[in-house]
């Protein structure tokens, strides 16, 4: 149990406008208050807007997830699951500790005009084994590193390691611009963004399976990056977390928009 | 209980049916199912070769690799191949033996062609089994002793078990303990043969707080017998405290998530007060929150611990309620011998001037177990051998004097010590006893201690006085 991340994106945090991204990591039993803040009441996560309260709410990891603690009278916030097709929860005022069972998360708090919102990831999500369903699993020999197969991260991983688990190119690993292409069929990523999936990938990579590779920055970035998802590739198959047949979840390469997976993976 | 339904069909517990025959075995029941296993038991065919101990009844583990994808039949391979190679390399009695190993040939039946069958020693119950009823504390030491004998002999062979947990403690028809499932154990590699890497799993409740952060490389994760020693830790506080985990919390991850706060010192260890004190000072010992804590307890110096506490704390009672086994038998006697050594200590050898008599009680020549030793007569630092300052305490690197012996050598023996420091050679000869014996001149020391297993000769030496250090 690692804890969570919280992703603050750069333009709420301090110093507004434009201030810069703050990423914040809890291990287990810690808590990190957010809120507009002042100096009676420090928060840990300042978010600069009128409309919010100085002390608005409370994240505490608990188990492998995490809870939120609406601290504002009057205000409900929502979670949302950015990848749950509009799956979402409300958090009513005043409610304490209610448990978040995404493992991506926005929290959204209302404004006057728009909305605030920052990101929780709870990488620590345990799934058993698919040979571990029966009986009591509590004291079972379980995989150490486990993915969310309906995950949109896993899909992206699924078509990183699909020329090698074709057996086509022992080396080659696909370019961001080519797992774009390769997944636009699918029904959960009409629009995927290359971005989206370099952040995927380096949440696999940093996050999930905590890859020791060289750091991406300075010269030669790029390849430095290609680093990285060839040592993703190599350790699911070695380690069996990406088998043949979860080339299933990829739309079929004819090309064709895939309508016969009417479900989003 | 039963899961959710099987889309297979298949329940794979029947995977062989009885009276199926393996070689020289037939399956009589199946046993339970694992992982990527299921085992049987099963008994010696009439007319094989009988009266090889442990072969009659056995547990045959069956790694079915038929419907497996390339990559998955490749772990199951993995597994299999670990457990074979290990079994191969090592043979000790705390260690339950691979007899033999199979691929089934049935092109008939799909589900067992090419199915890997490990044939083991077949275990009446596990550790696990005895945890709700609880242990005395005597029964509970001699769980620990034994489990302990089994990993220190496996850390000082170069492994890591890396699964240890009551479920892989194995009670024998006799109930001597018997380490199984080495389908994680990894050698130690590196220079200094510190650390190895293990595939990426585990056992929640028994992973040590490092493991839920290491990253995975290459070759797995890093992994080191300290790792083996917090799931003992674990193990430990689960015998004494009726199977309650250590830390708090309904599920495994809650568990775990309990695990990090108290390694990154947010929360105090709290161990069950139904751990009796000297359990509770171990258990924290083994439970030290980083590599480098518990670094220190080793297996070896854990064993010295209970041997320590089981010579001088047992009470009659608690003795009596021991009753396991010859060795276990032999032991025993040698705990009451050394009670018996400090109700009446020796007069000392030594003379008025401190030098030892002239006249040794006896002489002992020098044993050294590794066979490729016994021929050479150079002297070579591989084959020496090394003397003990105090043979109560670990047989480690600031344990022995400077002086080496090699195979061969005879030395000058004062007594003999019953009960020191157990020590098992590279042949898996136990002994607990050692003999002090005479230094050349200039070597600093009058004297140090040889441990019996080093040795060939039984002289009828006096016992020692009470262990002290000597100078």
């Amino acid at each position: 149990m690692s804890g969570v991340v919280i992703h603050l994106p750069a333009g709420w945090g301090e110093g507004e406008p434009g201030g810069d991204a703050v990423t914040l990591r809890l291990g287990p039993g810690e808590v990190a208050r957010f809120g507009r803040g002042s100096a009676s009441t420090p928060v840990e996560l300042r978010l600069d807007d009128e409309a919010i309260s100085r002390l608005a709410g409370e994240i505490r990891v608990t188990d492998d997830h995490w809870q939120l603690s609406n601290l504002s009278p009057t205000q409900s916030y929502l979670v949302e699951n950015p990848e749950g097709a509009g799956e979402y929860l409300r958090v009513p005022p005043r409610r304490a500790g209610a448990p978040i069972p995404f493992e991506f998360s926005r929290v959204v708090l209302p404004t006057r005009n728009t909305s605030v919102s920052f990101q929780v990831f709870a990488p620590d999500h345990v799934y058993l084994d698919p040979d571990g369903l029966h009986g009591q699993w509590g004291s079972r020999t379980v995989t150490a590193y486990s993915l969310d197969e309906t995950a949109l991260y896993f899909l992206i991983l699924v078509a990183l390691c699909e020329p090698r688990l074709r057996d086509e190119s022992p080396v080659a690993v696909p370019t961001t611009p080519q797992i774009v292409d390769r997944l636009k069929g699918h029904p959960a990523c009409g629009r995927l963004t290359a971005r989206a999936v370099s952040s995927h990938i380096d949440y696999l990579a940093d996050e999930k399976m905590r890859i020791s590779a060289p750091a991406e920055t300075g010269p030669r970035r790029e390849a430095r990056r290609n680093g990285k998802r060839e040592a993703i590739v190599g350790l699911v198959l070695r380690f069996g977390l990406v088998r043949e047949d979860h080339l299933a979840l990829l739309p079929p390469r004819t090309g064709a928009t895939g309508q016969e997976r009417g479900t989003a993976g | 209980m039963h899961g959710p339904a099987d889309t297979s069909g298949d329940d794979p517990t029947e995977l062989l049916p009885p009276g199926y025959r393996v070689a020289r075995w037939e399956v009589v029941e199946p046993i339970g199912t694992g992982g990527w296993a299921t085992v049987h038991a099963g008994r010696l065919i009439e007319g094989h070769a009988e009266g090889v101990p442990g072969e009659e009844s056995v547990a045959l583990k069956v790694l079915p690799t038929a419907g497996l994808s390339p990559h998955q039949a490749r772990k199951v391979a993995d597994t299999a191949r670990r457990e074979v190679e290990f079994g191969r390399g090592s043979s000790h009695p705390r260690l339950i033996r691979l007899l033999d190993t199979f691929v089934l040939a049935e092109p008939d039946h799909p589900l067992l062609d090419g199915a890997i069958v490990l044939v083991m020693e077949r275990a009446g119950r596990s550790l696990r089994d005895l945890l709700d009823a609880g242990v005395s504390e005597a029964e509970g030491a001699r769980l620990v002793t034994e489990i302990c004998e089994g990993l220190a002999h496996l850390h000082r062979s170069g492994w890591v078990h890396g699964d240890l947990k009551p479920d892989n403690i194995l009670l024998m028809a006799d109930g001597s303990v018997k380490l199984s499932d080495f389908g994680l154990v990894t050698q130690l590699t590196g220079t200094h043969g510190t650390h190895g890497y293990a595939p990426p799993m585990g056992t929640f409740d028994y992973l040590p707080p490092e493991r839920w952060r290491a990253p995975l490389g290459e070759q797995g994760v890093e992994i080191r017998p300290s790792a083996d020693i917090w799931a003992l830790g674990i193990t430990i506080h689960e015998l004494f405290a009726a199977g309650a985990s250590p830390f708090p919390g309904a599920t495994p991850m809650a568990r775990g998530a309990a695990t990090q706060e108290y390694a990154d010192g947010r929360a105090p260890l709290r161990l069950d007060g139904a751990l009796p004190p000297f359990w509770r000072a171990l258990t924290a010992d083994c439970l030290a929150p980083t590599h480098a804590a518990r670094a220190a307890h080793t297996a070896e110096s854990l064993l010295a611990r209970v041997a320590e506490r089981t010579a001088t704390d047992v009470s009659p009672f608690a003795r009596a309620s021991v009753r396991r086994g010859r060795r276990r038998a032999a032991s025993l006697t040698l705990a009451v011998c050394a009670v018996g050594a400090t109700v009446w200590p020796h007069v000392e050898h030594d003379t008025a001037s401190g030098a030892p008599s002239a006249e040794p009680p006896g002489r002992i020549r020098v044993f050294n177990a590794e066979q490729s030793c016994r021929g050479r007569t150079d002297r070579n630092a591989d084959c020496s051998l090394g003397l003990a300052i105090d043979p109560t305490r670990p047989y480690t690197v600031d344990n022995v004097v400077a002086t080496r012996v090699w195979h061969g050598d005879e030395l000058a023996v004062d007594c003999r010590l019953p009960l020191g420091m157990p020590i098992i050679d590279e042949a898996d000869t136990h002994s607990a006893e050692w003999y002090r014996v005479r230094l050349p001149r200039g070597a600093g020391r009058t004297a140090a201690w040889l441990p019996a297993v080093r040795t060939k000769d039984r002289p009828s030496v006096p016992d020692c006085p009470a262990p002290t250090p000597i100078g």
